[in-house]
């Protein structure tokens, strides 16, 4: 054989049996892009990066359901070793077996958190943090803050509001509130939930499904009110825009966020960790004080004006409604119907 | 020139062998299975099974023509397809006809002019007449400040805004195909009919349109099943109220986690689309069979 030709040959098998050298494990986690980045970077990834010495790529493609789609399409192996989802999405994909459970052994920080909202994420969430949906408002137009639901259906707000679509689960849990401030309930009865709904579709200046698109509304002033997730609401506050939220009397229902690992993930171990890490006291206090959330850890320590803005305590806990998210998921079809029926066709 | 054309060449090209061909199309033949075929054929299947047993069923079937969403979702569809067709189709025509015959310098420019919307993203075309038709946008802006109306004109959020930005998306490609079938009409038929006393508008009317048909056809059927398949503007530009096929797809998929449901809607887009270009297809290969026919009568 030509010299030549057998010396590429003999120097891949060489390199290819030689030690090589030692890489960090690698962590690849994805979630949002924005604020939501930056935050996550700072406050959790770097710190875990130095003290576990595994390398964590973040990718911020795609939204939670787009990548539970993913999930999903490649039946639990996305690419991706950890995901930051809903508890919605955390139910389902444990249901159809896209999602690893996790357990307090090789995560003991789970065993911190409250049961309450940890039952309602199921066994293959970790509840990393907790926002609720408020009703934010313009300090500057509104002479009184509102302290009820209802208070979008006041005069004064008459195209002045702005709805989420039905694809924006803020719409749902405001459909389910309403109808249990109308006497009806959250899942069975919600008739008069979309009877309210129709009428605050007719005080409205129409939907949007992105919070991005909603927050611009109010922002510029054109809206006046609307529902919108504390957390976010908290972030115009701290950019100087004049807006205020409350959490109306009839109470809220949360938006709890959840870090899943998907059934085919290449470096469980590691993910598992990095979990255990964001779970972790001074994690949740740095993630709380710093992406202005609440928290599923009732035992942290932040700044008495955070803590009265956020979820944090025990009573915060049980002010909260808690709808079967399980039903509502079985129930999304059949009301997603009606809402086109009864209220999208009643806005402007 | 006839003569040149229909004589036989010395040494007739051996044709290929079977074997070959094959071979040469077997590529593109295993792409398309893979990634064309195969995932058409999963989707087709997953419309007519039950998501929990996986036994056959129509159950999703008869959802889609019995909850009227649906039904109503794929009129918006066909409605929107049409008249962006109709737009492209004429808009795209006097350009193309420029582009085809003038020898102007500005043809470059008017060329480039054409093909811009492509060079920009179809999100961000999107975004442009957004801040140009909705409410707070541009145009509502000026009409208010000037005294012109008192509230805001609905020209975002409905058919309009989305016919309007497809329009736009699709344009170029309606003028390709335009003017590559302009450029195919002899441009001696033009002048002679001058010679022999037309007027230029009977000479576009009885010769440039009727002999540009196949292009028109062509640029309608692109333009029909682009518009169809669009997801980007229509779910920008419609919002809530304008809700076509292809988002109500998108929904089904990510929010409501339906994907059989979702696979019948895509069924009934992919009939449809396949549908109207079998009607268009068929139409002008009756149109040129006709011609054939007539042509071969006069000889």
């Amino acid at each position: 054989m030509n010299v030549n030709r057998c010396l590429p040959l003999c120097l891949v098998l060489a390199l290819g049996e030689a030690p090589g050298p030692a890489f960090a494990e690698t962590l690849i986690v994805n979630s949002y892009g924005g604020p939501y980045e930056s935050i996550i970077e700072e406050r959790i990834i770097k710190p875990f990066e130095e003290k576990s010495g595994i390398d964590v790529v973040y990718d911020a493609v795609g939204s939670a359901a787009q990548d539970y789609a993913k999930i999903k399409a490649t039946k639990g192996n996305p690419g991706f070793d950890v995901g930051v989802m809903t508890a919605s999405q955390s139910l389902q994909g444990c249901k159809e077996g896209l999602l690893e459970k996790l357990d307090a052994a090789a995560i003991p920080n789970l065993g911190k958190l409250a049961p309450r909202l940890s039952e309602v994420a199921g066994p293959c969430g970790a509840v990393h943090e907790v926002q609720y949906m408020s009703l934010l408002y313009r300090t500057d137009k509104l002479t009184s803050p509102p302290t009820s639901w209802s208070s979008l259906l006041a005069p004064e707000l008459k195209g002045k509001i702005i709805l989420p679509t039905f694809q924006n689960i803020m719409a749902v849990f405001l459909l389910e509130i309403m109808s249990v401030a109308r006497g009806g309930d959250m899942i069975d009865n919600v008739g008069p939930g979309f009877t309210a709904m129709a009428e605050l579709a007719r005080q409205s200046i129409g939907f949007e499904q992105s919070s991005a698109i909603l927050e611009s509304y109010i922002k510029d002033g054109t809206v006046w009110a609307m529902p919108f997730w504390n957390g976010r609401a908290q972030l115009l506050i701290d950019q100087g825009v004049p807006v205020d939220y409350v959490r109306p009397k009839e109470g809220t229902i949360p938006l709890i966020a959840t870090l899943n690992v998907p059934v085919g993930a290449e470096n469980k171990q590691a993910a598992m960790a990095f979990i255990d890490f964001f779970l972790e006291k001074s994690r949740q206090e740095a993630w709380v004080t710093g992406y202005k959330v609440g928290s599923a850890r009732i035992d942290i320590d932040i700044p008495d004006d955070a803590r009265k803005r956020q979820i944090t305590t025990e009573a915060d806990l049980k002010s909260l409604k808690l709808p079967d998210l399980a039903r509502v998921a079985d129930k999304l079809g059949e009301w997603g119907e009606r809402w086109e029926r009864d209220v999208v066709s009643q806005a402007k | 020139m006839s003569t040149i054309a229909l004589a036989a060449p010395a040494v007739m090209p051996a044709a290929p062998a079977r074997t070959s061909a094959y071979v040469v199309l077997a590529p593109s033949c295993l792409v398309l299975t893979m990634f064309f075929a195969l995932p058409m054929g999963v989707m087709i299947g997953m419309s007519f099974t039950d998501g929990e047993t996986l036994a056959p069923t129509f159950a999703h079937y008869q959802r889609f023509f019995s909850d009227g969403l649906s039904l109503a979702g794929l009129y918006r569809t066909a409605m929107m397809s049409i008249l962006v067709a109709l737009s492209v189709t004429v808009l795209g025509y006097p350009i193309a006809y420029f582009l085809a015959r003038s020898r102007s310098r500005w043809r470059a420019v008017v060329f480039a002019l054409a093909l811009a919307p492509e060079l920009a993203g179809v999100v961000l075309r999107t975004y442009g007449w957004l801040i140009i038709l909705e409410d707070r946008g541009f145009i509502n802006d000026a009409l208010m400040n000037l005294g012109l109306v008192a509230s805001p004109l609905p020209l975002s959020k409905n058919l309009f805004a989305v016919v309007v930005g497809l329009t736009h998306v699709v344009l170029p490609f309606g003028i390709l195909s335009l003017t590559t079938s302009i450029q195919g009409i002899d441009p001696n038929l033009e002048r002679a009919a001058q010679m022999l006393g037309a007027s230029r508008l009977s000479v576009v009317r009885h010769v440039i349109l009727p002999l540009s048909v196949p292009g028109i056809v062509s640029s309608l059927l692109i333009s029909f099943t682009m518009a169809a398949s669009a997801y980007a503007t229509p779910a920008l530009l419609g919002g809530a109220r304008f809700k076509v096929l292809a988002t109500m797809i998108y929904e089904q998929v990510l929010f409501y986690i339906d994907w059989r449901f979702a696979a019948v809607m895509a069924v009934a887009l992919l009939v449809m689309m396949l549908t109207v270009s079998f009607l268009g297809i068929r139409y002008e290969a009756r149109r040129s069979a006709r011609r054939s026919n007539r042509e071969g009568e006069r000889s």
